[in-house]
C-alpha cells in the first residue's frame, strides 16, 4: 500500500512536471527571442543595386569594418536603395481609391552605400529603427552598369538571406536602377507591387517567360545554360517598360535582346502561351501569336553538336488598314503564313547568333547535349567555359512554322 | 513489458515509415546529388533497396524470435555478457542518433525561422517532446507513428506536386549522371542508406505485433513509403533546380518548399509552413530513436519500467546534441555517426543470424 | 400538521430502552427489526424522525379492531390517495367482505391481497428498509402486533413537463428529452426500445443521498465486460452525495486530469437508444436529465443525432463543416499569433502590408492583444449564459458589436485580431458537445501562448503534445482517437462523412459488439438494386377490382 502511494506520488510529480513546471520553465526563458510583430519590421518590399559614383564612394560608413583597409577582392562600391512600406499609410480594405496628389506615399525610398550588399543593408539598418525585414523582398532591380560588372554578390547574399524569396523577380534596370523605387505609378498603391504586377501579368500575357529570381539562380548554376534578367527602361519617371532580355555569361551581363526578340526566344524554349503581335511592314498587318511550340532535335556532326528546332505557332490577324490587301481564301492566308514564318526563322537564327557572339545560351541547348549525350559532353566539354567554346561552333537548322488560325470579327 | 499483442502490421508499416521519414530529408538532394548529380533520384532509388535489404534482414531475424525484442533473443544467441556489448553498442549508437537528430533540426530550425531563438532551446523543445511522449507504452507508440503519418506524406506530396509546374524533366538527364564516380555513389549510397536505420525499431515492436509473421510485410511497405517519399522528394528538387544548383543548396528540401506557392497565393512561399509541419516527422523519427535508447537501456539493466528512465537519459542526449560546433562540423559527424551505425545496424544482425544458423545445425545434426 | 400524539404516555418500557437524542445511525444500530410492539416502533420512528415536521404518524383501527399507525412525509406523498385509497379501505370493511373472519396472523395477506390496491407495495421487518422508504415517499403501516411493516408507493414529486432539450437543439429527429425524473426518463427510452434486451440495473449510490443510478444496455449487443466494468467502477464510488450524472462521469472516467471528456452526455433518449443500439452503456441518474455514454470516443463529439436523420449528403457536408470549425477554433488565433509576429512573409504581401497598417496603432504585441479580446470573450460568453434570457441575447450583440469596435477606434486592438476572435468564437459554438468545445476552447490559450515563443514551431510542437495526449486517452478501453487510430474501417465510413445507413452494415468493432450485424446482408444489397418504377407504366393496373 505505502509504494502504491509513493508510486502514486511520483506519478503525480510527474503529471506535475509536464503540466506546471515545463511552461513555467518556458515562460520567463521564452523571452520571445524572434517576435518581432509586423507592423515592428521595416517591410523591405523591393530594393534597386547601382553602382556608387567616385565622389559617393569617397566617405566610407565604417560600419561593418574597421580602419582603412580594403577589400582583397575588386569591388565596386553600391549603393543600394530600399522601398520601405510604411504601415498605416496603406489603408486596410478596399478603401475609397482616386483621392489624387493629396494622399501620403505609402512607401518610404532610403538608399545607402557599402562595398557588398550586405554592408550596405547594415549601412541602412543604422539609419532605421526598425529591424529590416526581407521577407516580402518581391523585387530586385539592378543597374546594368552593376550587372555588366558582375552579380555574383548580389547572387550570393540573397540566396544565403533565408528570409528572401526565391519567387521575387530579379530585372536590370537600363540607366539608374534606384529611379525604378522612386517612381509613383498610379495604378497600384505600392510602387513595388506595380513592378511585381507588371512582371506577373507579362507573364499571363505570354510576354515574357516565369523567370523569377530562383530560376536565375538555378540557370547561373547549371553548366549548359546561361540566365537572362528581363530588362527595362524607365519612362517619363512615372513607369518602366520591358525593353528586352538581359543576356547573361555567368555572372555578367554581356548584351541584352529587343522586345520582340523575347517572343522568339519563348517560342523556341517551347513556352506555350503567345502574347506578342508582329508587325510585318510589307503587307501593312499585325499578327498575333496565340500558342506556340517547338522541338529541338540534337545530332553530333563532325565533332560538334547540330540542333534542329521546329516550330510551329498558331496565331490570328488583329489588324489589317489596307484595304486592298486581301485576305479572303485560305490560299491567300497560307502564303502569307509562308512569308510570315521565313521571317521568323530569320529572326530565330539571328537570335541564336547574337547568344552565341554573347557567349550566352539561354536556351540551354548545352543541357539539351548533357542530357541526351552524356558520352560527348564528358569526352568533349564537362564545364562551363568549354560549352561556351562548343556553342560558338554548334550549328542550327531553324523550322518555324507559322499558322494563321482566325481573322478576327472583320471578313476580308 | 509483457503486455498483450496489440500492433497491427499497418500500424508496424506506418511505425517503419513513420520513423525513417524525419529531418535527413532536408540535405538528401544534395547528398543524393553530390554522388551522381543527375543521377540522384537512382542513387537514392538503390540506397532504398540496399536499406530495404538491411531491414528484411533484420526483419527476418525478428520473426524468428516472434515473442522477444533484439535485445532479449541476442541474449539467448550470445550468452548474457557478449550480448549485454551488443546492446550498449546500440544504445550508444540510437542515443547518438537521436541527439544529431534534434540538433540537425535545431540548425535548420535556427538558421531559417527562429534566428534569434538559442540554438539549445530549439533543441530541448524538440528532446522533450520526444521525452514526454516515450513515457508510452508500445501500443500507444503506434498510435502516434500511425496517427501522425499522413500529416507527414501531405506536405511532401503537396510540395512535390506543386512544383511540378517549374520541373524541367532536362534537369533528369542522363539518369545515371555525367560525373558519377564509383567512389561517390558508393559513398552516397551509404550516406542515405543510414537515413533508414531508425527502422531499427521494428525489433521491439515485433514481439508487441497481433501477427508477428507479418513483419517482413509490415517493414517492407515502411521502406517504400519512406522510400518513395525520398525518392519523389530528389526527383522533385532536382527537376526544379538542376543538379548544380542543388548541390550549393543546404536544405535543398527546404528551398522547394520555399520555390513552392499555394493556389490563388493563400500562403505566398511554404518553407516556414513546411518546417513547422515537418517538426512531426522529426518529432516521430527523434521519439523511435529515443525510444529504441530507453527500451535497450532498460532491457540491458533489467528494469520494469522504463518511464523513469525517459527524464534520466535526456540531460545526456542533450549533451550529445550539444557537441558539434559548426553546422559543417554536424554535417560531418552525421555521416561519420551514419557510417558506424551501419556497421552495427547491420553487421549486428548478421552475426546474430550466423550464430543462430550455426546453432540450429548443431542441433539438428546432435 | 396533524401530529397525533400517541394515546396516554405510558410507554415507558420503549423509551427506557432508547436513551433520549440519539443520532440516527445510533438509532438504527440499536434496532434492527421490529419487535412487534406497535408503542415501540412508534417511540423509535418519533425520535429518529419527529424533528421534522412535515413527518406524519396517524393513528387508527384497522376495521375497528386493529391498532395501527401510518407513517409518512406530507410533502412526498399524495394527501387524496392516503385518505381515499389508503385509510378509507383500511378503516371500513368493503361490503363483500364483510363475513370474512380475520385474524392478526391473517391480517397481512388480507390487507395485501385484498383490501389495497396499490401496485407498489412491499413489506419488510428492517428498520433500515422501512425507514429508507419512508424517505422515499412510501407510507408505512404498522399493525400492532405484526413483525413486518407494510410499505405503500403514495409517492407524489413534481416534475417538470418532458421538453425539448436546450444543449441538444435539432432541426429534423426527436425533440424530446430526458427530464430530473429517473422513471420518467427510463420509459422515454423503453418505449423507443420495445425489447426484453433493454436491461436497466438499479443501484444507490451515496451514502446520504440514495440516488438510485440505472446502468442501461442492450443485452445481446453490449459486450458484458464493459457491463461488469461499470458496476465495478460504480462499486467503487463511496460518498456521501450523488446530485448529477456529472458526479458519477468524473468517479467512473479513466483519466481525470484531461482536458477532453472520456464520456459523453445526452439530454436526449433518442441518442442514449442509438448508443446502446451501437454497444454502448447509458447511465442515467435519477435527478439529472442527462444520461452518460459509456465509453465514448473523441468523433462523437461532432457527431449530433440529426447527422443520422438526415440524409447522407446532408449530414456528411454539415459534419464536414462542423470538424473544420472544431479545428479552427482551436488553432486560428495562435496560427494568427505565429504568422503576424514570427512569419509574415508568408502572407500575401497586399495582405502583409495591409495588417501592419492595420495594427500600427496598437500598443501591445499580437500576444497579449489576442489574449486579451479571447478573455474578454470568455468573460463575455459566460456572462450571456448566466443573464436572463430575454437580456441576454441583446447584451450579447450590444457587447461584440459595440465593444469591438470601440477597441478598435480606441486603439486597443487592430480589427484582424477582432475577425480572428470572433471567428473562433462562432467557430467553438458549432460543435455540439458543450464538454468537447470546452477542452478545445481551453486549450486554445497555452496554444496561443507557445506561438507567441515560437511561432509556427512552438504552435507545431503544442498540437504535437494535444495530440499525443489525445492519442494516449482511452475511455474504458478504447483509445480515444479510434476509429480513426486505430484504424477501424467500418468506423471510418462514420468518421469524418456520415455513410449512408445501409452502407454501415455493421456496429462499430472497437465496442465488441456480440451481435455487429446492423442492416441485414439482403437489405444492404437490395439498397444498391434499382427500385421499382410502379408509377411509371401508365396502364391503370389498379383498376382490375
Amino acid at each position: 500500500m505505502r509504494e502504491r502511494n509513493f508510486m502514486r506520488l511520483l506519478r503525480f510529480l510527474r503529471t506535475g512536471f509536464a503540466v506546471v513546471l515545463l511552461p513555467t520553465l518556458l515562460l520567463p526563458l521564452g523571452g520571445c527571442w524572434d517576435r518581432l510583430e509586423i507592423e515592428k519590421r521595416a517591410v523591405v518590399l523591393g530594393i534597386a543595386v547601382d553602382s556608387a559614383t567616385a565622389k559617393e564612394a569617397g566617405d566610407d560608413n565604417k560600419v561593418t569594418h574597421l580602419g582603412r583597409e580594403l577589400p582583397k577582392v575588386e569591388t565596386h562600391k553600391l549603393r543600394i536603395t530600399a522601398q520601405i512600406a510604411i504601415p498605416g499609410r496603406i489603408p486596410l480594405g478596399p478603401g475609397e481609391g482616386g483621392s489624387g496628389g493629396g494622399k501620403p506615399k505609402p512607401v518610404w525610398v532610403v538608399s545607402a552605400y557599402g562595398h557588398t550588399i550586405d554592408d550596405a543593408m547594415m549601412v541602412l539598418q543604422q539609419k532605421l529603427s526598425d529591424r529590416i525585414f526581407l521577407g516580402h523582398l518581391r523585387v530586385i532591380v539592378v543597374a546594368e552598369d552593376v550587372a555588366r560588372a558582375g552579380m555574383s554578390n548580389i547572387n550570393d547574399y540573397f540566396r544565403r538571406n533565408p528570409q528572401v524569396r526565391r519567387l521575387a523577380w530579379m530585372i536590370v534596370a537600363k540607366d539608374e536602377a534606384a529611379s525604378l523605387m522612386a517612381a509613383n505609378p498610379e495604378l497600384k498603391r505600392v510602387p513595388a507591387l506595380y513592378i511585381l504586377a507588371m512582371m506577373d501579368h507579362a507573364v499571363e500575357m505570354g510576354k515574357y517567360p516565369d523567370e523569377f529570381v530562383g530560376k536565375f539562380w538555378s540557370k547561373r548554376s547549371s553548366k549548359g545554360r546561361d540566365p537572362h534578367l528581363p530588362y527595362v527602361q524607365m519612362e517619363a519617371g512615372e513607369t518602366f517598360s520591358l525593353k528586352g532580355m538581359a543576356l547573361f555569361d555567368g555572372d555578367r551581363m554581356v548584351d541584352y535582346t529587343d522586345p520582340l526578340q523575347i517572343g522568339v526566344f519563348m517560342a523556341m524554349t517551347n513556352i506555350q502561351s503567345g502574347g506578342y503581335s508582329v508587325y510585318t511592314p510589307r503587307e501593312n498587318l499585325m499578327y498575333r501569336a496565340t500558342y506556340r511550340s517547338a522541338k529541338t532535335r540534337l545530332k553530333i556532326e563532325n565533332g560538334h553538336p547540330h540542333f534542329r528546332i521546329d516550330i510551329q505557332v498558331e496565331g490570328n490577324i488583329e489588324e489589317k488598314p489596307n484595304e486592298s490587301y486581301d485576305l479572303e481564301t485560305a490560299a491567300q492566308l497560307a502564303a502569307l503564313e509562308k512569308r510570315l514564318g521565313a521571317a521568323a526563322q530569320k529572326g530565330a537564327l539571328a537570335l541564336i547568333a547574337l547568344t552565341q557572339e554573347a557567349n550566352a545560351d539561354i536556351f540551354g541547348f548545352g543541357e539539351l547535349v548533357r542530357a541526351k549525350k552524356p558520352a560527348f559532353w564528358n569526352r568533349e566539354i564537362r564545364t562551363k567555359d568549354n560549352w561556351h567554346r562548343m556553342y560558338k561552333k554548334s550549328t542550327f537548322e531553324v523550322n518555324y512554322v507559322i499558322k494563321i488560325r482566325r481573322v478576327g470579327m472583320k471578313a476580308e | 513489458m509483457n503486455r498483450p499483442a496489440t500492433v497491427t502490421t499497418l500500424q508496424a508499416a506506418a511505425l517503419v515509415a513513420g520513423s525513417i521519414i524525419g529531418v535527413g530529408v532536408l540535405p538528401l538532394p544534395r547528398v543524393a546529388t553530390l554522388a551522381a548529380d543527375t543521377g540522384g533520384p537512382l542513387v537514392t532509388g538503390v540506397a532504398v533497396l540496399a536499406a530495404w535489404l538491411a531491414l528484411w534482414l533484420i526483419t527476418k531475424l525478428g520473426t524468428l524470435f516472434p515473442q522477444q525484442s533484439i535485445f532479449q533473443y541476442s541474449e539467448i544467441l550470445l550468452g548474457r555478457w557478449l550480448a549485454a556489448i551488443g546492446t550498449l553498442l546500440l544504445i550508444c549508437f540510437f542515443a547518438f542518433l537521436a541527439s544529431l537528430a534534434a540538433r540537425e533540426f535545431g540548425e535548420v530550425v535556427v538558421t531559417a525561422v527562429l534566428r534569434k531563438t538559442p540554438l539549445e532551446m530549439t533543441v530541448l523543445a524538440m528532446l522533450l517532446l520526444a521525452a514526454i511522449a516515450a513515457r508510452n507504452d508500445v501500443r500507444t507508440f503506434s498510435y502516434i507513428h500511425m496517427f501522425y503519418l499522413p500529416f507527414i506524406l501531405a506536405p511532401g506530396i503537396l510540395i512535390i506536386a506543386l512544383s511540378l509546374k517549374n520541373a524541367v524533366s532536362l534537369n533528369l538527364l542522363p539518369l545515371w549522371g555525367n560525373d558519377a564516380t564509383a567512389l561517390s555513389v558508393t559513398h552516397g549510397i551509404l550516406t542515405i542508406a543510414s537515413l533508414f536505420q531508425v527502422a531499427f525499431v521494428v525489433t521491439i515492436v515485433i514481439p508487441h505485433m497481433k501477427q508477428p509473421q507479418k513483419a517482413l510485410k509490415a517493414s517492407s511497405w515502411g521502406v517504400v513509403i519512406a522510400g518513395g517519399l525520398y525518392v519523389a522528394i530528389v526527383l522533385a528538387t532536382i527537376a526544379v533546380f538542376g543538379s548544380e544548383e542543388t548541390r550549393l543548396l543546404i536544405w535543398p528540401t527546404l528551398e522547394l518548399a520555399k520555390t513552392t506557392s499555394l493556389p490563388a497565393n493563400i500562403l505566398e512561399r511554404l518553407d516556414a509552413a513546411f518546417l513547422a509541419i515537418w517538426v512531426t516527422a522529426v518529432f516521430t523519427t527523434l521519439l523511435s530513436t529515443y525510444y529504441l535508447t530507453i527500451h535497450a537501456i532498460s532491457q540491458l539493466f533489467r528494469l520494469k519500467d522504463h518511464r523513469l528512465l525517459t527524464y534520466f537519459v535526456l540531460p545526456f542526449i542533450f549533451w550529445m546534441a550539444m557537441l558539434p560546433q559548426s553546422v559543417l562540423q554536424l554535417y560531418q559527424i552525421v555521416e561519420l555517426v551514419g557510417r558506424i551505425g551501419l556497421c552495427i545496424t547491420f553487421g549486428y544482425p548478421i552475426i546474430l543470424l550466423l550464430v543462430w544458423l550455426l546453432r540450429r545445425r548443431g542441433v539438428s545434426s546432435s | 400538521m396533524s401530529n397525533d400524539t400517541p394515546k396516554g404516555s405510558g410507554q415507558s418500557s420503549a423509551s427506557a430502552e432508547l436513551p433520549p437524542s440519539l443520532p440516527p445511525d445510533e438509532l438504527l444500530k440499536r434496532r434492527e427489526r421490529l419487535e412487534g410492539s406497535l408503542e415501540q416502533s412508534i417511540e423509535w420512528f418519533k425520535q429518529l424522525l419527529l424533528p421534522d415536521t412535515d413527518f406524519v404518524i396517524r393513528h387508527f383501527d384497522i376495521y375497528g379492531r386493529f391498532p395501527a399507525a401510518l407513517f409518512y412525509i406530507s410533502s412526498m406523498t399524495k394527501q387524496a390517495a392516503i385518505h381515499n385509497d389508503l385509510l378509507k379501505p383500511l378503516m371500513y370493511m368493503p361490503d363483500h367482505l364483510k363475513d370474512a373472519e380475520i385474524r392478526l396472523d391473517g391480517l397481512e395477506t388480507f390487507i395485501l391481497r385484498k383490501t389495497l390496491y396499490f401496485s407498489d407495495i412491499r413489506t419488510s421487518e428492517e428498520y433500515q428498509t422501512l425507514t429508507e422508504s419512508i424517505m422515499r415517499g412510501y407510507a408505512l403501516l404498522l399493525v400492532d402486533g405484526l413483525n413486518r411493516g407494510i410499505m405503500i408507493n403514495t409517492r407524489d414529486i413534481d416534475k417538470r413537463a418532458v421538453e425539448q432539450p436546450p444543449t441538444e437543439q435539432v432541426i429534423q429527429g426527436p425533440r424530446e428529452g430526458f427530464i430530473e425524473s429517473m422513471s420518467t426518463n427510463l420509459a422515454l427510452m423503453r418505449y423507443r426500445l420495445a425489447t426484453p434486451d433493454f436491461r436497466t440495473h438499479i443501484r444507490q449510490l451515496g451514502r446520504l443521498t440514495k440516488t438510485p443510478v440505472a446502468i442501461c444496455y442492450i443485452e445481446g449487443v453490449v459486450d458484458m465486460a464493459l457491463v461488469d466494468e461499470v458496476k465495478t467502477r460504480l462499486s467503487k464510488i463511496d460518498v456521501d452525495g450523488i446530485l448529477d450524472s456529472g458526479f458519477v462521469e468524473q468517479y467512473i472516467e479513466d483519466s481525470h486530469l484531461s482536458p477532453f471528456p472520456q464520456i459523453q452526455n445526452t439530454e436526449k433518449p433518442d441518442k442514449a437508444v442509438a448508443q446502446m443500439l451501437e454497444g454502448r452503456v447509458v447511465i442515467i441518474v435519477e435527478g439529472s436529465p442527462f444520461g452518460l455514454i459509456i465509453p465514448s470516443v473523441f468523433s462523437q463529439f461532432y457527431q449530433t443525432t440529426e447527422d443520422y436523420a438526415t440524409r447522407f449528403l446532408q449530414g456528411s457536408f454539415v459534419r464536414i463543416a462542423r470538424v473544420v470549425a472544431l479545428v479552427f477554433s482551436l488553432i486560428f488565433p495562435s496560427l494568427y499569433v505565429a504568422i503576424i509576429s514570427f512569419n509574415p512573409e508568408l502572407i500575401p504581401t497586399e495582405f502583409a502590408v495591409a495588417v501592419a497598417g492595420g495594427r500600427a496603432g496598437v500598443p501591445f504585441p499580437s500576444l497579449v492583444e489576442v489574449l486579451i479580446i479571447e478573455i474578454s470573450m470568455e468573460v463575455l460568453r459566460e456572462a450571456t449564459i448566466r443573464l436572463p434570457q430575454q437580456v441576454g441575447g441583446a447584451l450579447s450583440i450590444v457587447g461584440v458589436l459595440v465593444v469591438g469596435q470601440a477597441a478598435v477606434s480606441a486603439g486597443f486592438s487592430s480589427p484582424i485580431t477582432v475577425v480572428v476572435i470572433a471567428l473562433t468564437t462562432i467557430g467553438s459554438f458549432a460543435t455540439p458537445a458543450y464538454n468537447a468545445a470546452f477542452a478545445l476552447r481551453m486549450l486554445r490559450f497555452p496554444l496561443i501562448i507557445i506561438s507567441g515563443m515560437f511561432g509556427l514551431y512552438g504552435l507545431m510542437i503544442g498540437l504535437i503534445l494535444i495530440g499525443n495526449h489525445l492519442l494516449s486517452l482511452k475511455s474504458f478501453g478504447v483509445p480515444y482517437l479510434t476509429p480513426a487510430v486505430p484504424l477501424d474501417m467500418q468506423g471510418l465510413k462514420d468518421l469524418l462523412i456520415r455513410g449512408p445507413l445501409w452502407w454501415m452494415r455493421r456496429r462499430p468493432a472497437f465496442l465488441h459488439p456480440r451481435d455487429s450485424t446492423r442492416v441485414a446482408r439482403q437489405s444492404a444489397e437490395d439498397m444498391t438494386s434499382p427500385g421499382n418504377d410502379v408509377l411509371e407504366n401508365n396502364s391503370p393496373s389498379g383498376q382490375g377490382g
